[in-house]
């Protein structure tokens, strides 16, 4: 490998892993993998509505973060940063498992019809669902689920596979081509990423509508996202890589971009939820009001205070920013309100009274965050762990908060 | 002489200061490196009450200056709290105490609808404080200071380092400090007036 040796006087890390390393992390979540899908076969069998229901829950948290990856790197490339150029390599990374999401789609496709009220017989003699069927039919879903996908699909090979270039030549061409995918590939990521969260998860109540959906769904994506960046970037450290390229300010930044967008996705929640309350129409009420039966009942102020409230005033001071104990844990604390934001976006639709977790529930998130993992970590093999041949890696790993 | 003056009821100005009369000795360095290494030996040798003026930011001058963090945040975080309360209070009071008229069938005073105004009153307050409260630490607006004195000064916008270290300094002693910073690279280090 050309780039196993260091030319900068800033970081003494290595940047590959060692195949012992990168072998036995492997072998853990081909085992967590193979155990998920085991278990999720068995969901198949026992509970058919029960495993659609946790497969979709599943499938939008894991590709609600790769399409963070993708909004992430585009962002680097359009602002030109440098701050985040030793943690780009693994946003990139994230960002390539989104060509999985085009195989693992097939079971959602196969679960419409017990999955979504639209598809079933009765929705034929519904008026408003009459009328919203040209868009809300099967045949629809599955195209715009396989189209969203493969666009996604095409700029994170095309972004990846151009900062791998850039690997070995350090050509700025490559940077320049990255920026002009990039512009486009913002807009095209909103536009798909909103048709497909009105698909995936809004037509689970097909009479209602929200047009701050899309962007609800992404911004849960990118607390997740970042929160999953974190937790990498802060697991290599603890087995003795980038202790260096990603230093206390890198982390710092990672932090701000944890706040930031745990406000992002606050302002957004709550931009949806004050319009209905105003409003008080029946039609907008009826997706909270189905959300708030029983022991749902519970998840609103949980989002409130969980999934805002305490990361915002915690992750404020500066020095919990810059405390990797800290952020660690709120990495951890932000996926698991993600995972539960998604939950009580879905699962109401099925159990209409009240929450009930399910074994088949946790089959699936294991099955596909560890299918997910294994694309991720495929990525990391024999490859540098930061863009190498970048050419502001030098100012990056010199960054230096003011 | 200093004597007499001090019996006389003159203004303080009038008076010679306790200082004797200099801000304190400037030097003038190259680089952000020399002055960096000037500061962290002025620290080393004892002296207290110093300052930089540079054209720019130089990373790392906080912590070879030894300077606390600014009470910026505090000050906001106040600012924004004050903010969030009086949005509270505001809302409440004129919808429900003041005036209360029922419009669509609404509560006299929800929190849902208060959000909006809560949150953009902490922001505009969390503004001012910001604002204000760094030109107030940063005792600006000020016309005038005793170090633009220095005969060089001009370098500290363009192109120079300064590091004065101030008469107010319990160590101040204008020969030792000249010697110290021409040994660390000074091109001109000059006692300056008050």
């Amino acid at each position: 490998m050309a780039h196993t040796h260091q030319d900068s006087a800033l970081s003494r890390d290595s940047y590959i892993l060692k195949p012992e390393l990168w072998q036995r992390v492997r072998n853990t979540l081909a085992f967590a993998a193979l155990v998920g899908w085991i278990a999720l076969g068995a969901g198949f069998a026992l509970n058919r509505d029960q495993f659609h229901f946790s497969y979709l829950v599943a499938f939008a948290f894991c590709i609600s973060i790769t399409l963070g990856a993708l909004f992430y790197v585009q962002v680097q490339h359009l602002t030109g940063s440098a701050w985040s150029v030793t943690v780009r390599r693994l946003m990139e990374t994230l960002m390539r498992t989104i060509p999985a999401g085009l195989i693992l789609f097939i079971p959602i496709a196969f679960g419409i019809h017990t999955v979504y009220e639209w598809s079933h017989a009765s929705a034929a003699s519904d008026p408003i669902l009459q009328q919203k069927a040209a868009f809300l039919n099967s045949t629809g879903f599955i195209v715009r689920g396989f189209i969203v996908l493969a666009l996604w699909s095409i700029w994170a090979v095309r972004l990846y596979s151009l900062s791998r270039k850039q690997d070995a030549s350090g050509s700025l061409e490559f940077t320049r081509s990255s920026e002009k995918w990039s512009a486009p590939g913002v807009l095209i990521l909103f536009l798909s990423a909103s048709l497909a969260s009105f698909d995936w998860i809004m037509s689970l109540d097909p009479h209602w509508w929200s047009t701050m959906f899309g962007v609800y769904f992404l911004a849960g994506g990118a607390v997740a996202f970042m929160a999953v960046l974190i937790a990498v970037c802060l697991g290599l450290r603890s087995a003795g890589y980038l202790s260096d390229a990603i230093n206390e300010e890198h982390y710092h930044d990672l932090g701000k971009w944890l706040f930031a967008l745990t406000v992002f996705w606050a302002y957004v929640t709550f931009s949806q939820y004050m319009l209905i309350w105003y409003g008080n129409l029946p039609e907008e009420g009826i997706w909270y009001h189905r959300r708030m039966v029983g022991s749902w009942s519970g998840f609103m102020p949980l989002m409130i205070i969980g999934h805002f409230i305490i990361p915002f005033v915690t992750l404020m001071p500066r020095s919990s920013k810059r405390n990797l104990k800290m952020l660690g844990f709120f990495s951890g604390w932000m996926l698991v309100m993600h995972y539960l934001d998604l939950y009580w976006q879905v699962m109401p639709v099925l159990h209409k009274t009240g929450v009930a977790f399910h074994w088949i529930d946790l089959a699936a998130l294991v099955a596909l965050v560890s299918t997910f993992g294994l694309v991720f970590w495929s990525g990391l093999r024999e490859r540098p762990l930061v863009p190498v041949g970048d050419p502001r890696l030098e100012q990056c790993l010199g960054f230096h908060n003011a | 002489m200093a004597d007499l003056l001090d019996k006389l009821p003159l203004p303080a100005f009038l008076k010679p200061a306790d200082t004797g009369g200099h801000y304190g000795v400037i030097g003038d360095f190259d680089t952000p490196e020399a002055l960096l290494r000037a500061i962290r030996t002025a620290r080393t040798a004892g002296y207290t009450k110093f300052e930089a003026y540079t054209p720019f930011p130089i990373h790392g001058i906080d912590d070879a200056m030894g300077e606390p963090r600014s009470p910026l945040g505090r000050i906001v975080v106040v600012c924004a709290l004050l903010g969030l309360s009086g949005a509270v209070l505001l809302q409440w009071w004129t919808g429900a105490v003041d005036y209360p008229i029922i419009i669509a069938g609404k509560p006299l005073f929800a929190i849902e609808p208060s959000i909006p105004i809560i949150f953009e009153l902490g922001v505009l307050l969390s503004a001012f404080g910001t604002v204000f409260g760094m030109l107030a630490l940063n005792k600006l607006p000020t016309y005038y200071h005793p170090a633009f004195n220095f005969s060089k000064w001009a370098g500290a916008s363009n192109d120079r380092f300064l590091l004065a270290i101030e008469a107010i300094d319990p160590k101040f002693n204008p020969d030792e400090i000249k010697v110290l910073m021409d040994s660390l690279g000074s091109r001109c280090t000059e006692l300056v007036e008050a």
